[in-house]
């Protein structure tokens, strides 16, 4: 009885401070207010694609949120999710033509607040948020050679596309600035074009000319635009778009760098480094450099294995990894220490490959 | 906040989806070395083979004056010589069954009639069978005697074979490689054609079905006597399905369905001579084509699976031997969006068959030994653009001998043997043997027990070896060892009422299980290692009150199917799971009650849950369909009519496919059968005669 008094006065106390935080400074409420969402891609036939939570203090996930909350599942692969204040916003991509959407969730709660479908969103990679508009690079319905790509400009509070901004060359990663969207391509579709779009006139207004596929990775702490492009990252300045600085990746053309990163005091960039053997297995290193490196060297990786996601909790600044042992089996996220050193590896869903931090 | 997404895996596993089956520009092909999953896919792609056909009404006629209920097909001159199989168990589809699932397809059937599970991608698209435990590559499919799985998947897409188009079917349990050769390791599905009588009939049908769908079927059976006791008899029947799949609904319950439309046509003809000197000439074709067009209203993102294959077969037997000469084309196109570059893949295989049987007397109490040995011989010829030449050949040789030893009256044991040789390497040697004992046989209660012990091989299939890179020559070919032991029990409850029961127990391990590995890229290896293991129930109940006749069949299994070895840090995860896709358990539930001309069948399906990922982290939920259907039928002197009614998922159940979508709801169908038969004097035919 004594412990159950006891238990009802914490209680009480715990609740004062919860509904005095409130008032101060409303914190949002739902089951994942706060945590680390995991994009997980799933097999791409079985469009079994989910998000897992994650709360930053566990060691375990939770597996497919959307599906436990709602009920159904997002029958797709998961390509990217991205919230602001209580909106969420999941791309699902179907591996049959025409299936493609967004779903809206509610971000705390992860309900479904709405869906748009094709031919409004169709193959969509990327999104970013940024006010009331939500920008989703989407290779369009000719993945074939990837000439009908576009941004889809989305009002998240009506869930409606207000406007496609045509993009060629398969529109991939996505970094959004002040008044203006920086737009990378994928390789495949050979672009070697980096476009700036104006977000308050919505129209490219910029192009710019690399000698290899742009990745736009992120606004460092200087306020200047990251860009990897093929065995090189490039600093650029994002208002004369003049480029500032350029670190080789090795000299190794068949290296694939990816999965740029920026640590979260956005001095550093974390990124992958793979290649394919002759019986075409991946292998692979991530390594680590900082802003104001001269070169990036490839002496010592920071972790000695590669992964499908990487990304940096700007809250705690561990790095997130993701691991895919097989398109038909769980994947892991491993957490390291910015220093290399592991934290722990917990089970998600299938093919992890982004985080996003809330 | 920025989300760390490597961008390559969906650009790879998007280009890559026709990999393994069709050809790809020298772009795509390099795209698709990057990791990606296609294992599914690419099955869809090549498996969709076509196999259809009418007939199966035609043989049903010739039985119109008999009055048993579960029939044998007339002619049976052992296509697959089924007496070698004791300790097995062989089932037998009656062809009541066959009828009432005239314009249904064979997975629908055996879904409800047998334990054998399917996954389907969707109405009139990709359906592969899981039998036993084992997976998609595990089942023999036999058309008079001809396995005809794809040569390049190892596999049979079930929805492209109608239960019109064959006359007999038998379903075999368990590693039967020594009699079936190759795929026989879950078990063999037997598809036989059966010559009729002397006389002429003709038959016409066509079904209407919700969606907008549409079948029909033509038939025609003739028989007749030549001169010096020759006899020749013949059926030749025509099919075309037409599925528009025009679902009123998007989806269901937030799950989309996959806009999709199928059409498929087929041709059966068979020719039976037989005359003196116990000669018999028979020659076979099935010529079938399947056209299926996905998001057919995207014209950007439409997908067509084109599939035909020509299948034909010279059969010769006098006395005690027996000579067989096939060839089976497999064509399969494939398009995306404009179809403009349509990837074309042709395969060829040219089979020969001799065999002779032996008949040895022991004494006069009926012990007696049968024998059949026998060589087959078949040569592949493949133009798969994704191999590693443009033309593949392949020979590949099978000696066997198989023995059935009746040692008394109640004891039959059978000792099986076969030796296949492979180009570049052979298989296993693959002996079995089974019994089977009548225990007890009394007037109201029968007992038999059987068992068998059965060595299984698969040979790996022409995907598997000559696939450019990630395909092995030198692949292993699986090889397990089968054991199982079962008894059948007869009740006699009344003169009217008659009760079967069997219980079979299983226990199957298949090692250098192979497996497309996806942490190097997909490339074949001999990684795994699989026990499956089981019971199977199934009984059935006959009775009659009056003319009322009634009926109840009803089947359940048990399948435990674990993977054994480790290969890499993360298959801990998977050691000991469940095999993806097959469920623990099945059911199924068939009951009928008939009076007079009319019947009614309720048909109940259960599928169990079944993992869709080896660690068992995913699943589809499972399920119960039930279906209704009505008949009734009358005969004006030599035409007979019948007309049915289904409702199908009759409870509008909520299901998914394997890729996640909604599968359809609650569905209607109506069909009418007319035929005439020269022969038929009576005015009345029976229903479940015919």
């Amino acid at each position: 009885m004594k412990q159950r008094l006891s238990r009802v006065l914490y209680f009480i106390a715990f609740s004062a401070a919860v509904s005095s935080c409130n008032q101060s400074d409303p914190e949002p409420k739902g089951d994942f207010a706060k945590g680390v969402f995991v994009v997980n891609e799933g097999n791409f036939s079985q469009n079994n694609g989910a998000i897992s939570f994650l709360k930053r203090e566990n060691t375990t996930a939770e597996a497919d949120i959307f599906s436990k909350v709602n009920g159904s599942a997002l029958t797709g692969g998961v390509q990217g999710y991205a919230a602001t204040g209580e909106y969420g916003v999941i791309l699902v991509d179907n591996s049959n033509a025409g299936m493609d959407k967004i779903e809206f969730v509610n971000a705390y709660t992860f309900q479904k607040q709405g869906t748009i479908g094709a031919p409004d969103i169709e193959n969509p990679r990327e999104v970013v948020v940024a006010g009331n508009r939500a920008y989703v690079s989407c290779w369009g319905s000719y993945t074939s050679d990837y000439s009908s790509g576009y941004i889809a400009v989305v009002d998240i509070t009506t869930r409606k596309v207000t406007k496609k901004i045509p993009i060629a060359g398969g529109p991939e990663n996505l970094v959004f600035t002040t008044g203006k969207l920086f737009v990378g391509t994928v390789s495949y579709g050979e672009g070697k074009t980096l476009y700036v779009i104006d977000t308050n006139a919505e129209t490219v207004t910029k192009t710019i000319a690399l000698d290899a596929t742009p990745t736009p990775i992120g606004l460092d702490a200087n306020g200047k635009l990251w860009v990897g492009a093929g065995i090189k990252t490039m600093k650029i300045d994002p208002t004369s778009y003049a480029v500032e600085t350029t670190l080789p990746i090795g000299t190794d053309a068949n290296k694939i760098a990816g999965n740029f990163a920026l640590t979260n005091d956005l001095k550093s960039i974390v990124f992958t480094l793979s290649y394919f053997d002759a019986n075409f297995v991946s292998h692979g290193e991530t390594y680590k450099f900082g802003i104001n490196d001269t070169q990036i060297s490839l002496a010592t990786p920071l972790i000695r294995r590669m992964f499908t996601g990487l990304a940096v909790d700007p809250a705690q600044g561990l790095i997130y990894a993701g691991v895919t042992p097989s398109y038909a089996q769980a994947g892991y996220a491993i957490r390291y220490r910015a220093d290399g050193s592991v934290v722990d590896s917990v089970k998600v869903n299938v093919a992890p490959t982004g985080f996003f931090f809330q | 906040m920025k989300n760390g997404k490597a961008p390559g895996q969906k650009a790879s596993q998007e280009t890559c989806q026709i990999i393994r089956a069709t050809p790809l520009s020298e772009e795509k092909q390099r795209a698709c070395y990057y990791p990606e999953n296609t294992q599914v896919i690419f099955v869809k792609r090549i498996l969709i083979t076509a196999v259809i056909a009418a007939g199966t009404f035609l043989p049903a006629i010739t039985h119109a004056q008999t009055d048993s209920i579960s029939l044998q097909p007339v002619n049976i001159k052992g296509f697959v010589p089924e007496k070698f199989m004791s300790g097995l168990k062989v089932q037998r589809i009656d062809s009541a069954s066959l009828l009432a699932f005239q314009f249904q397809n064979i997975s629908d059937l055996l879904a409800i009639q047998t334990p054998v599970s399917f996954n389907k991608y969707g109405p009139g698209q990709l359906t592969t069978a899981f039998f036993r435990g084992t997976s998609a590559n595990h089942t023999a499919v036999l058309w008079n005697g001809l396995n005809i799985n794809s040569p390049t998947l190892g596999q049979t897409d079930f929805s492209t074979i109608p239960v019109a188009g064959f006359d007999a079917l038998s379903i075999q349990y368990g590693s039967a490689a020594s009699i079936v050769g190759t795929d026989a390791v879950g078990g063999s599905i037997l598809l036989n054609s059966a010559a009729g009588e002397n006389g002429f009939k003709v038959l016409l049908g066509q079904q209407v079905e919700s969606f907008h769908n549409h079948q029909t079927q033509v038939a025609a059976r003739y028989g007749s006597a030549l001169r010096n006791n020759w006899r020749i008899s013949g059926k030749t029947s025509l099919y075309d399905n037409r599925m528009n799949n025009q679902f009123p609904y998007r989806q269901r319950r937030e799950y989309a369905l996959l806009p999709s439309e199928a059409f498929q046509r087929g041709l059966v003809q068979d020719i039976f001579i037989s005359g003196k000197n116990n000669q018999e000439i028979s020659a076979h074709a099935w010529i079938t084509s399947n056209k299926l067009t996905t998001s057919p209203a995207d014209t950007a993102g439409r997908e067509l699976t084109l599939t035909k294959a020509y299948r034909a077969m010279l059969r010769y037997s006098v006395g005690d031997f027996t000579a067989r000469a096939a060839w089976v084309r497999d064509i399969i196109d494939y398009a995306k969006g404009n179809y403009r570059q349509l990837d074309h893949a042709v395969t060829d295989k040219f089979s020969n068959r001799i065999e002779k049987d032996f008949d040895f007397i022991l004494n006069q109490n009926g012990s007696n030994i049968s024998m059949k040995a026998g060589a087959e011989w078949t040569h592949y010829r493949t133009r798969v653009p994704g191999y590693e030449t443009p033309v593949i050949t392949e020979n590949r040789g099978d000696f066997f001998l198989l023995t059935r030893w009746q040692v008394n009256a109640p004891l039959v044991v059978s000792v099986n043997l076969r030796q296949a040789l492979v180009t570049g390497y052979n298989p296993p040697f693959t002996p079995s043997l089974g019994a089977e004992y009548q225990l007890i046989e009394l007037p109201g209660y029968k007992l038999k027990i059987k068992s068998s012990v059965a060595r299984s091989y698969r040979v790996p299939t022409l995907n598997e070896r000559y696939w450019k890179v990630l395909g092995d020559p030198n692949i292993r070919p699986e090889n397990g060892w089968n054991k199982e032991a079962g008894i059948e029990q007869a009740f006699v409850i009344s003169p009217k009422s008659q009760l079967d029961v069997s219980v079979t127990a299983y226990h199957n391990r298949i090692k250098d299980w192979t497996y497309w590995n996806p942490v190097k890229n997909y490339r074949i290896e001999n990684l795994q290692q699989v026990l499956a293991r089981g019971v199977e129930i199934q009984a059935g109940w006959r009775g009659s009150i009056d003319v009322t006749q009634l009926g109840t069949n009803i089947t359940y299994a048990y399948n435990k199917s674990i993977q054994e070895r480790a290969y890499d840090a993360y298959s801990v995860d998977v050691i000991g799971k469940q095999l993806r896709f097959v469920p623990l358990y099945t059911a199924g539930l068939s009951t009928f009650a008939q009076y007079r001309n009319t019947k009614l069948t309720g048909q109940l399906q259960f599928a169990g849950k079944r993992y869709t990922t080896f660690d068992n982290s995913t699943f589809l939920k499972e399920y119960a369909l039930l279906h209704l259907l009505a008949e009734t039928s009358v005969s004006f002197g030599k035409v007979y009519l019948r007309v049915q009614g289904q409702i199908n998922n009759v409870t509008n159940t909520f299901y998914l496919s394997v890729q996640n979508n909604a599968l359809p709801g609650r569905s209607f169908a109506i069909n009418l059968i007319a035929a005439f038969d020269s022969k038929t004097k009576q005015a009345r035919v029976r229903q479940d005669e015919f």
